[in-house]
Order: structure tokens, then C-alpha cells, then sequence
């Protein structure tokens, strides 16, 4: 699977860049690393959806989605999700609004940079100028003229500068989870350098070397632009191979969450709750607690029937079975 | 059972919440309580039983077996730890699947959050909240050797019934002497008999 979709990435880019024509060959190692990026993240997906708990879930989210039996009783339920899970991910916000800010910050950048970046890199995006060196230019993807502007207008600096205003974001909301993790005693509990605090580092030195680029061409008239390429590239390079090992997949996992509460939202439309059999408090969905006892059963957990009662019942029970068959009282 | 745990004593709770309160000012979940204290036949009795996370062994945590984003990670100690905050996507299958009914979820936030035996002091040495203020003992940390120094001729069990499964856990309960051999009964109650729905 790994093979397939690097393979199909090397496609692309052979065919994106016009056989490699548009192909800036300074740019070599960004796109090597986003091959080896698709071979991690298609490798990674393949074996996180092969474990029962997410191949399940996975199934019904795709099924809630391809239903168009649930496309006509709620159509905007999915972009909406789409919008408030994952591009405004309100659920941060009840978690802590200054994370939500931080991460809202961080996320954006990081779009902004990922869609800069790669086609840029693939040679998909090129930017020409009739004049040889502007102010008109024109910015073709795939070859095809896009759109064209001034190199000295506001779109033209806006253009120019998208991964210099990406970096301004992704620095304040990295740096603030950077502090956190080093300040806050919930968060540093069990912390793992490798795991929570190299992904800071890494797009925060990202983000730097990128703006020191810019600050050298304006201000140092070049000055170190080598070096400082070959900084930022190494930090872009490490970065795009961490994704699929480190914390940065929850960037992959999270999409197919939204497959998960579409199924959830679908079959509580329908009215399908299942109750606590011993005190009849709502579970949660009939075909949700249908689906995680198949998934203890193919687990070999055998007690999936328990999975029928409350957590409350279930302390209850355990209580009064050992008041009755175990122990009473102070002994 | 891990080394240095939690020896939890039903017969000893007076069901006072000292607990609660103080599993409120662990580090890693502040301002929320992490143990469930809960009265089993409230109005005609006084028994209340404290449930922490029993940091299941065999199987090795149904919580962390069952997600769909292997977000609960467990330490090299055993400890069973709550949901990593950037993986957990809220979807409630270990607070299902788990036979003790310990995981919380936080529906708005998508956060499951759990006993985690209070690692941020635990990891250092010190006892977990809960069992630094229960007056009565019925919350105990440290080693069996401990406990039955405090408590001579005192036994415990680490693995609990759920029909026809055998559930091993890292926390155990105080039993009576003439009952450790026995698994302690988890409380499912009998749904079945020869496959004839007997409910």
C-alpha cells in the first residue's frame, strides 16, 4: 500500500511538472521527502485500520457516508462537521480556549505552508514573468495560467510571502504549547521528548530558518541564504519524515473521527438509543453498542455484554456482588 | 499486580468523599475526580464502594485494546494511562468496554479522561491522592509486603470474574483469608444460560 501510493506521488509529480519541465531541481529533496511521506502515512494508515477497534468504526463511517438514505434526512451534516470538527475544532475550545487559539494558529500556518509547499515542490505551481524579471507575473498550476498579477501589489507581496505570514502563525501557537508543555504540570505528566516536545521544536525551527530567508535576502543582501537554505530544508526534510511516526499523525487519524460521529449522528436521527438494561439510562446509539461488542468479540474479550449496561451499573453490581459473595464489613 | 499499587478495601469505606475531593487536585485532570465512589444500595445501606482504574493486566487493558485511535498508552510500569489529548477523538469505547466502568468522557471536549494513579506523584514515589487522604485505609498504596506489615494476616486478589472470563488486574482488593483463591466477582449479571435469554 506504502509502494502503491509513493509510486502514484511519482506519477503525479513526473506528470503535474510537465515530464519534469517545471521540475526545480533545487527543490530535490523536499519532493524526495514527500515520497517518502506517502509511503509513511500510507504504511501507518494501513496498519492503524487494520486493528478491530478503528477497521469498525472506519466501515461505518464510510458506510454513513455513502448512504443516500442519510444524505437526504441531513445534508449538511457532514460539511458541517467538516467546518466545526476539523477547521474550527470547537472541541479544543472546550478542552481550553487559549489552546484553541494556539492550535487554530499553528493549524492554519500549517495548511497554509502544506499548500504552498508541495505543489511548489512537485512542480505543479510555477511562477513566469514575460518580462523576464516582472513586475507582471503569472502563476500557472499544472501549466495552465491561474491568475496574474503585479509583483509589486498587495496580491503580489500576499503571493510572494504566503510561507513567511505561515511561519507568523505557526510560531506564537507553537511556542505557546512549547511553554505549556515546560510550565504546566498536567501536561509535562508523562510527557515523552521524542513524542510532545520535538514536533514543537521541529515547527518552530521550520518556521524560523524560513522567516531568516527572507530576512536575509532583504536586509543582509543574501547574507548566509546558504547556509540558512540548507538549515531550513534539513528541518523541513526531518519534519515531513517524523509525520507518520510522531505525534503529527493525529493530523491523518483525526478526518476519519469525523467518519465516526457522522455514524453516531445518523443512527441517533434515526432514534436508535440503546438504553442501561439495569437502570435504563441512555448508552448511547443501538447500532454503536451493536458495533463495539463486535469489536470486543473479535478482541477475544469476552464479557461484550457488559458493554449493555451503564459504567454507573456496573460499579453498582460489582459492589453489591462483593458485599454479598466476598466481604462485609470491617473484618 | 504491579509492585507498588493501590489495595482497595470495600469493607473499610465509610463513604465520607474525602477521595473525590482530593482526586480533584491531582495534577494531570485538576478540578475533575478521576475516582467514582458509589453507594450500592443507597436508602437501605451504608456499603459504598471506591472504584480507581484496576490497570487490567490479562488482558492487558480493554480500554486501550478497543479504541479506534490507539490513544491510551500504557507504561512500562503497567499503569494504564488517560487518553493522549491529540489522538482521543471522543468516540467512547473504552468507557463501554471497560468492565469496571472507570473511564469518563467529556462529549463537548471529545477528551476520555481516567485514573491515571495519579502519575505526576506516583512516577516520583508519592501516593496517589485518594489514598493519601482516605481516613479509614480503604484506599491503600504501596506494596502487599506493606500492607500486610499494617495489617497482619490481611489478603488480597488481583483478578475478577465477568461470566466465564478471568479479568487480571495491576490494582487488587482486600479479601477474606478463606476467599483468595477465588477470582473476586466482577457483578456481571447471568444474561444467559445455554444460549436461552434468561433476563
Amino acid at each position: 500500500m506504502g509502494v502503491a501510493v509513493s509510486l502514484l506521488l511519482v506519477v503525479a509529480i513526473v506528470l503535474g511538472s510537465h515530464c519534469l519541465r517545471d521540475f526545480d531541481s533545487a527543490l530535490l529533496p523536499y519532493a524526495v521527502a514527500s515520497v517518502f511521506l506517502a509511503f509513511g502515512v500510507a504504511y501507518r494508515y494501513t496498519m492503524w485500520i487494520s486493528a478491530p477497534g478503528a477497521r469498525r468504526l472506519f466501515r461505518q463511517g464510510w458506510r454513513s457516508f455513502f448512504s443516500m438514505d442519510n444524505f437526504r434526512k441531513a445534508p449538511t451534516a457532514l460539511p458541517k462537521m467538516i467546518a466545526t470538527y476539523l477547521g474550527f475544532q470547537k472541541f479544543l475550545g472546550a478542552r481550553s480556549h487559549a489552546r484553541w487559539a494556539a492550535h487554530q494558529l499553528m493549524f492554519w500556518g500549517c495548511l497554509l505552508a502544506a499548500a504552498i509547499t508541495f505543489p511548489l515542490t512537485w512542480g505543479w505551481f510555477t511562477f513566469t514573468s514575460s518580462t523576464g524579471s516582472g513586475p507582471g507575473y503569472e502563476m500557472r498550476i499544472w501549466g495552465i495560467k491561474v491568475i496574474g498579477y503585479d509583483s509589486a501589489s498587495i496580491l503580489g507581496w500576499l503571493m510572494f510571502h504566503g510561507l513567511d505570514i505561515a511561519a507568523v502563525l505557526v510560531i506564537p501557537g507553537a511556542a505557546y504549547f512549547l511553554w505549556r508543555r515546560m510550565k504546566d504540570r498536567g501536561a509535562m505528566t508523562g510527557q515523552r521528548f521524542a513524542y510532545d516536545l520535538v514536533p514543537l521544536i521541529a515547527l518552530i525551527v521550520v518556521s524560523v530558518t524560513g522567516l531568516l530567508l527572507t530576512f536575509s535576502s532583504i536586509f543582509l543582501h543574501g547574507g548566509g541564504y546558504e547556509f540558512l537554505a540548507i538549515m531550513h530544508m534539513v528541518s523541513v526534510v526531518f519534519t515531513l519524515i517524523y509525520i507518520p511516526f510522531g505525534k503529527f499523525f493525529h493530523i491523518v487519524q483525526r478526518p476519519a473521527a469525523v467518519g465516526m460521529q457522522l455514524f453516531k449522528y445518523t443512527t441517533r436521527e434515526d432514534e436508535q438509543i440503546f438504553h442501561c438494561r439495569r437502570c435504563q439510562e441512555p448508552i448511547d446509539t443501538g447500532p454503536y453498542v451493536e458495533n463495539l461488542r463486535s469489536t470486543m468479540r473479535d478482541l477475544d474479550l469476552g464479557f461484550d455484554q457488559w458493554a449493555e449496561y451503564c459504567p454507573r451499573c456496573k460499579r453498582v453490581l460489582r459492589g453489591s456482588a462483593y458485599l454479598t459473595q466476598v466481604k462485609k464489613g470491617f473484618k | 499486580m504491579m509492585g507498588k499499587t493501590i489495595f482497595i478495601d470495600p469493607g473499610r469505606c465509610i463513604g465520607c468523599q474525602a477521595c473525590v475531593s482530593a482526586c480533584r487536585e491531582c495534577d494531570s485532570h485538576r478540578g475533575k475526580s478521576m475516582i467514582h465512589l458509589d453507594y450500592t444500595d443507597p436508602g437501605q445501606s451504608v456499603a459504598s464502594l471506591p472504584s480507581v482504574c484496576m490497570h487490567c493486566e490479562d488482558p492487558v487493558a480493554p480500554c486501550a485494546e478497543v479504541c479506534p485511535a490507539d490513544a491510551i498508552l500504557i507504561t512500562a510500569d503497567g499503569v494504564v494511562q488517560q487518553a493522549d489529548e491529540s489522538r482521543c477523538i471522543g468516540c467512547s469505547n473504552c468507557v463501554n468496554a471497560c468492565p469496571f466502568g472507570v473511564p469518563k468522557i467529556d462529549l463537548q471536549a471529545k477528551l476520555q479522561m481516567k485514573c491515571n494513579l495519579c502519575y505526576d506523584r506516583t512516577a516520583y514515589g508519592l501516593a496517589p491522592m485518594c489514598a493519601t487522604v482516605c481516613p479509614t485505609g480503604a484506599l491503600f498504596y504501596g506494596t502487599l509486603e506493606e500492607l500486610q506489615a499494617e495489617r497482619p494476616g490481611v489478603q488480597v486478589a488481583d483478578s475478577f470474574t465477568f461470566g466465564d472470563v478471568v479479568v487480571s488486574t495491576g490494582v487488587a482488593m482486600v479479601v477474606p483469608a478463606d476467599k483468595v483463591q477465588w477470582p473476586v466477582p466482577g457483578g456481571l449479571p447471568v444474561v444467559e444460560v445455554n444460549g436461552v435469554d434468561v433476563r
